[in-house]
């Protein structure tokens, strides 16, 4: 008998639409329309105030400062995720290899808001590495850029994005054939040339799919930055709920209808250069 | 081992850097779960003499956070619930999807990457047009997006148990496409849809940033600790991040044992 294929493919596809995409609608068209400022309503009439708003207010380098804040997240996350997914998949034992991959899933379903909150006992004043630094009589007064800083910032989003990117370098890893490294070891390579001429142009899907889904996360993200910011430090998340406090629609959605153009825009180019999708698709454990 | 890393000082920079990235994701909320014993006020570790659980029992009294659990956890039932069933039957559909399935992979997975904040804010002006007031279940519509990309992963995952032999032998020997479902496919992928249950409920009781425009009166439980959080942190936050922490790594946990035994049995 024949599987009903499409059918079961409905409810999800009209919740997806409706909850997914029809809401990135509204944004685009809202973020055309006009806001009052004197009365806080918005009107359906055609106007560019909203994206012009933008440039206005420093809101233009909070949005290239996220990017880059999300830049230098992605680098590190993969800087530190690579070797970590090459001890899973080259050097672990069966057993340590699953320890550690459970290792990386467990953070995927813990609370992002805490495990921020909890660097602010690591970094503050009398956090543990003040301590430790003053105990060893490295400084004598407490380093106060450790918290409340793009510093402590970047750490937290470093810390909660790590596992994005382990588990596409993993996938890219498990795809390269064992007697490629053996005989460029053959040929007479040493690991680094091994490492740069064969392990890294095979591995490059997951490299730039860990790197994206870092990036994408981290753009997006507002915890670390309220938990672990300065007093003026913003994000784009941050910076649309302070546009919200008077209700500024229009301003609110353009600043979106900006940053998911270039989100999206990116995931699409990834996935057409490095076929991001075909990753996933022997996905096991 | 591959060929290759046979050189000491290769491997041992290898594991130091895992080492690392596991010490940044897991020191900080352990060390906060190790103040949360500790009775004093101040944020440090406990002598092993003071270990208390005073800010666990503080925790029964503090009435907002109490009903703000609750809310979270009828949201998270809900999202979750909701989230394996339309994963269940998007991981059906994709096996039927022959050449699409990788755009219907991507189509599921594309709004876990819009901003959650952005996500909140533009549901929220849907269901005010529609006339819907903000409860819980408005916050459960957001989680479900979140939830929805994970818990179908972990199905299409829990498909590969399915081998297309054991569908065409039940075919072969009569049982309709219900039949088969019933009978093949769900006991096999059944610990994925346990799987994909309990991450779906972790991540909506976790979520943050897409509730903040669609709760209605009653905050779900970020929420509350947010602002508990930003408000002078009462040491009984510590208790509750902490709980909240280590309650969510031993589901996790147990969701994977079980998957491991389960594979090791099959072996």
């Amino acid at each position: 008998m024949k599987s009903p294929g499409l059918l079961l493919a409905l409810p999800t596809a009209l919740i997806v639409l409706l909850l997914g995409f029809v809401p990135l609608i509204v944004i685009l068209v809202w973020s055309f329309w006009t806001w009052d400022p004197a009365t806080y309503w918005i009107r359906p009439e055609f106007s560019l105030a909203g994206y012009a708003a933008i440039l206005e207010a420093g809101r233009w380098s909070v949005i290239l400062g996220s990017l880059g804040k999300a830049f230098l997240t992605a680098a590190i996350c993969v800087v530190i995720g690579y070797p970590a997914a090459m001890a899973v998949h080259f050097l672990a034992s069966r057993r340590t290899a699953l320890l550690l991959m459970a290792l990386f899933t467990i953070p995927f379903f813990t609370s992002y808001m805490i495990r921020a909150f909890s660097w602010r006992l690591v970094l503050g004043r009398n956090g543990l590495i003040n301590g430790w630094l003053m105990d060893l009589g490295i400084v004598d007064q407490p380093l106060d850029w450790l918290l409340f800083s793009n510093f402590a910032v970047n750490v937290g989003l470093v810390a909660s994005y790590l596992p994005f990117v382990i588990f596409p370098l993993i996938l890219s890893m498990q795809r390269v054939e064992p007697s490629l490294l053996a005989a460029s070891q053959d040929l007479g390579a040493g690991f680094w040339r091994t490492f740069r001429s064969v392990l890294l142009p095979l591995t490059q899907a997951g490299i730039f799919a860990g790197f994206l889904f870092v990036f994408v996360m981290a753009a997006g993200s507002a915890t670390e930055v309220q938990m672990l910011g300065g007093a003026a430090a913003s994000m784009i998340s941050v910076m649309i709920n302070d546009v919200m406090r008077v209700v500024n629609f229009p301003l609110a959605f353009a600043i979106s209808t900006l940053v998911l153009i270039i989100l999206f825009g990116l995931i699409f180019i990834g996935n057409r250069l490095f076929k991001l999708t075909s990753l996933f698709e022997g996905f096991t454990w | 081992m591959v060929a290759g890393f046979e050189s000491r000082p290769l491997k041992a920079a290898i594991w130091l850097m895992t080492a690392i990235g596991l010490a940044i994701i897991y020191l900080p909320p352990l060390y906060l779960v190790a103040v949360s014993f500790n009775p004093a006020l101040q944020p440090a570790l406990p002598p092993l003499s003071d270990i208390s659980l005073t800010w666990y029992f503080a925790l029964a009294k503090e009435r907002t956070l109490i009903s703000a659990l609750q809310e979270s956890l009828l949201v998270a039932t809900i999202t979750a619930l909701v989230a394996t069933g339309l994963a269940l039957l998007s991981a059906l559909a994709y096996m039927d999807l022959g050449k699409w399935r990788s755009r219907w992979f991507m189509f599921v997975l594309l709004p876990m990457f819009v901003p959650g904040i952005i996500q909140g804010l533009s549901l929220s002006v849907i269901f005010g047009r529609i006339g819907l007031k903000p409860f819980w279940g408005t916050v459960a519509a957001s989680h479900l997006l979140w939830a929805l990309p994970f818990a179908f992963t972990v199905i299409l995952t829990s498909m590969a148990a399915v081998r297309r032999s054991y569908l065409l032998a039940a075919s072969d020997l009569g049982a309709s496409w219900w039949r088969q479902l019933v009978d093949v496919t769900l006991p096999l992928i059944k610990p994925g849809l346990v799987a994909a249950f309990i991450f779906s409920f972790l991540l909506s009781l976790n979520e943050f940033g897409r509730a903040f425009y669609l709760v209605g009166r009653q905050n779900t439980l970020p929420l509350a600790m947010f602002g508990k959080m930003n408000s002078g942190a009462s040491p009984t936050i510590y208790a509750l991040s902490g709980s909240i922490f280590l309650a969510s790594i031993l589901a996790v946990s147990f969701v994977l044992l079980a998957a491991q035994a389960k594979d090791r049995k099959l072996r």
